[in-house]
């Protein structure tokens, strides 16, 4: 079967991860709608619970690898030079690990 | 359906033309009338005019064009269906020989790539192995595939990677041995499509279900390949 994160191995963690957002966004929107927060301190409260704060990480965890898999395979089937591919890829890559790093900032100050 | 209708025809020849051109007839059609039978026209009135054709019932997948922008075999085509102007080209995504005739070894080559053929570990017995009715059931579906290429050459993964991806037509044809009872070679050919480009590059189009003139449906056969991978993997 398949070696690191292609073929089989990325399929299944692609619609693992969506299962997740998927559920995850579900719950997002009921808590919102049905008992969303007064305020800031009240958000940062809640985001700051440890259920919330360790279900949302791993949002975060499979949003950046459902992103990483997808765009990942646009590429593949789009850019054929290596050379392009391999910068469009380090781009996608530092642009999501940027954006990784920004989660894990605002859930390390609430946490 | 009678009278008079438009095609226009697709026309390249490498060896002379600098570029293709479409070339319009206007052909005295009859009722029942096929489209192979109005390329024939075509063909009598200009030999130049290049395609393929030999069973004309739908069989042997030689006659496969793209007609009004969808792959069909011309045979079982009838004009009735189609609405004029008819557009004939070649396949896309192939190279093209002459006219309407494109190079369709690397087709081949890919279908040969899943051994399409049965493997068994244990000796062979004394007259055939054999198999339950729902064993053979399985194979319905599949085993009617008659390579005409409509599948593949209107998959845009195939066109991306006519190389690396196997193609609709491929993958249909793993499946049949892979659903087959007297197969024996599963986690083998299991193995060799995995990877980023074989099996993977499918992203469920569609196109291949849509062309098939056998009305097969390769993106099912995709999908149980990849159950029959995670039925394997837990």
């Amino acid at each position: 079967m398949s070696r690191g994160l292609s073929g089989f191995r990325a399929w299944l963690w692609q619609r693992a991860t969506a299962v997740y957002i998927w559920l995850f966004t579900l719950y997002l929107v009921w808590h919102f709608l049905a008992a969303p927060p007064a305020d800031v301190t009240a958000l940062r409260a809640w985001l700051g619970g440890p259920a919330v704060w360790t279900g949302v990480a791993i949002l975060g965890l499979a949003l950046l690898l459902h992103a990483w898999i997808g765009v990942r395979d646009v590429l593949l089937d789009y850019v054929k030079p290596p050379r392009l591919r391999v910068a469009l890829l380090g781009l996608v890559l530092l642009y999501l690990l940027a954006n990784g790093l920004w989660l894990a900032r605002v859930l390390l100050e609430v946490g | 359906m009678a009278g008079l209708m438009e095609f226009r025809i697709w026309r390249y020849d490498p060896e002379r033309d600098a570029r293709p051109r479409m070339e319009s007839h206007q052909i005295e059609t009859t009722r029942g009338m096929m489209l192979r039978d109005a390329l024939l026209e075509i063909k009598r009135r200009d030999e130049s005019f290049a395609f393929r054709h030999s069973c004309g019932e739908g069989v042997c997948g030689s006659d496969a064009v793209n007609v009004n922008g969808r792959n069909r075999l011309a045979c079982i085509t009838p004009l009735a269906e189609l609405k004029a102007p008819v557009v004939v080209r070649p396949l896309p995504g192939r190279p093209v020989i002459r006219d309407l005739v494109v190079d369709m070894s690397r087709f081949y080559r890919q279908y040969e790539a899943v051994e399409p053929w049965l493997q068994r570990a244990d000796p062979l017995p004394e007259k055939e192995v054999l198999q339950t009715p729902e064993e053979r059931a399985r194979l319905d579906g599949l085993w009617e595939c008659i390579l005409c290429g409509c599948c593949s050459t209107s998959c845009p993964s195939f066109w991306w990677n006519p190389d690396k991806f196997l193609g609709p037509q491929a993958l249909l044809a793993a499946w049949r041995f892979l659903a087959d009872s007297r197969d024996q070679a599963q986690d083998k050919r299991l193995d060799a499509l995995d990877g980023p480009y074989k099996l993977f590059r499918c992203h469920t189009i569609m196109n291949c279900v849509d062309a098939c003139p056998k009305h097969l449906n390769p993106t099912r056969a995709i999908g149980h390949i990849r159950e029959l991978m995670l039925k394997k993997s837990v």
